[in-house]
């Protein structure tokens, strides 16, 4: 048999959906066939590909978004749908389990109380807006990020810096949680991922400033090139005052005085 | 936990059994997951776009009909949701070998070397073609369940289903040999020193 009749075949062949004569014919074809053995065998490595899990915070933003919906729906018509009256029957529990399934749930149960708030006392006539629902999630988002950006653990702080980056537009509330971050947070890493988040809304005045300032500020010398390089990746000649003043710094690092120079030659 | 096939339960949902979302939301997150995962690389958005497809499996829980089957119809949903993100937010990323997902710790050492490549290969391939191998490979859907999701014959499908294998195997191939051969070309002298990211 050629290969241009096995190619027919084969797609049925993966799938095991062949007439057992069939089935036979390909195999025979498959023993003296490189092009054809390879590609059966690409297919079966496939199943090496490894399943990815999504992170515990979808399912949290999932039930945020249904208790949303469900909200609304109760609000219009009460009383004639089920899906106000049934009380949800999910085990919550193992989400509330960790600081950060606790802090997503107070966010996710501050954002469907104030929508249901919303809903009930809104002049609008009631209806499943999902613009406004999907508004609502964007809150939920931010309330996220909100509260991680307060948690004792650092990698929940980091998370929450990362969720950050979901968005194209930071709310300022956001914002100025993050140039805070930026500035005061204990650990180094959620410092950089801040600065790094931040760095994508360079737009914004208040954040080329907040860099500029936390150059005086930041001690530790990987958060001091970590600003360096940013200021230079925005070829921010304004910078270069403060980069001349990093480096009369008696105590700075000397690795760090030298990427100052650098960045001063760069911007010239 | 309940067994109800898909179908029962997104009737269920649909005539307003809300809680049962969650059942297949448990069924479905990682599978749609992972179908966007493999397809864009891109942990963040594809959250996002699973729940944008529980979002629109409720705002179009009335369209779902008895005996539809309840994956195919889903992955419609998904689909649709990705082709209108994109639209809306145009990638900017390219593919970066760091954007693979870790290599489980158990793996041999050929197996692993054998699944970079492979996610190479697959990454390499057209998204159209990519899409289809991820579609019957990992989300199991039926040859014909597929022709109606792409809207197509089935011949088409099986045809469409070879090409993509061909193209994988070469691809995959073509990276075998890369990496057997020495290494010798990348050249020391242009590697950039500190900061050299930034120069332009």
């Amino acid at each position: 048999m050629k290969c241009e009749r096995i190619s027919e075949l084969l797609p049925d062949y993966l799938q095991g959906s062949l007439s057992p004569d069939q089935h036979r014919n390909v195999e025979a074809h498959l023993e003296h066939c490189t092009d054809c053995s390879e590609e059966v065998a690409v297919w079966r490595k496939l199943s090496l590909l490894p399943v990815e899990q999504p992170s515990p915070m979808s399912r949290v933003r999932f039930e945020a978004m249904l208790q949303a919906y469900q909200a609304g729906r109760s609000n219009q018509s009460a009383g004639d749908s089920a899906w106000g009256k049934r009380a949800s029957s999910w085990n919550f529990f193992r989400w509330l389990r960790s600081p950060l399934g606790v802090a997503a749930w107070s966010a996710a149960l501050l954002v469907i109380g104030v929508f249901a708030g919303f809903r009930m006392a809104g002049p609008k006539p009631p209806s499943p807006d999902i613009a406004e629902i999907q508004k609502q999630l964007e809150s939920t988002k931010q309330l996220v990020v909100l509260s991680m950006l307060q948690q004792q653990s650092a990698s929940a702080r980091l998370e929450g810096v990362s969720w950050s980056t979901r968005e194209q537009q930071l709310n300022p509330q956001v914002l100025s949680a993050l140039l805070h971050t930026l500035r005061y947070d204990s650990s180094v890493d959620v410092r950089l991922a801040a600065l790094d988040a931040l760095s994508r809304h360079s737009a914004q005045p208040q954040v080329r400033s907040s860099v500029v300032n936390a150059l005086q500020e930041q001690q530790s010398p990987l958060m001091q090139v970590a600003l360096i390089d940013q200021l230079v990746e925005w070829h921010d000649r304004d910078a270069k005052p403060h980069l001349e003043k990093l480096r009369q710094s008696q105590d700075l690092n000397p690795a760090v005085r030298q990427h100052a120079d650098w960045a001063i030659s760069k911007l010239n | 936990m309940t067994l109800a096939p898909d179908e029962d339960l997104m009737l269920q949902v649909r005539d307003g059994a809300g809680e049962m979302l969650g059942v297949l939301f448990d069924r479905y997150q990682t599978p749609l997951f992972n179908f966007y995962s493999k397809l864009t690389r891109d942990r963040m958005r594809s959250e996002d776009l699973v729940q944008q497809v529980f979002l629109r499996i409720l705002k179009y829980r009335q369209s779902y009909r008895p005996g539809t089957p309840f994956r195919a119809w889903v992955y419609q949903i998904a689909r649709n949701a990705r082709i209108d993100h994109f639209r809306k937010f145009p990638r900017e990323k390219a593919f970066e070998p760091e954007m693979l997902p870790p290599v489980r710790p158990t793996d041999s050492a050929q197996e692993q070397q054998e699944v970079e490549l492979l996610h190479r290969a697959l990454l390499q391939l057209p998204e159209d073609k990519r899409e289809i191998l991820l579609l019957c490979r990992f989300q199991e859907l039926k040859y014909e369940e597929i022709a109606e999701l792409l809207g197509c014959e089935l011949n088409t499908v099986r045809t469409r289903i070879h090409r993509a294998l061909q193209e994988l195997r070469k691809s995959f191939h073509q990276l075998t040999q890369d990496r057997l051969k020495p290494a010798n070309t990348a050249s020391a002298q242009n590697l950039p020193p500190r900061g050299g990211r930034h120069e332009v």
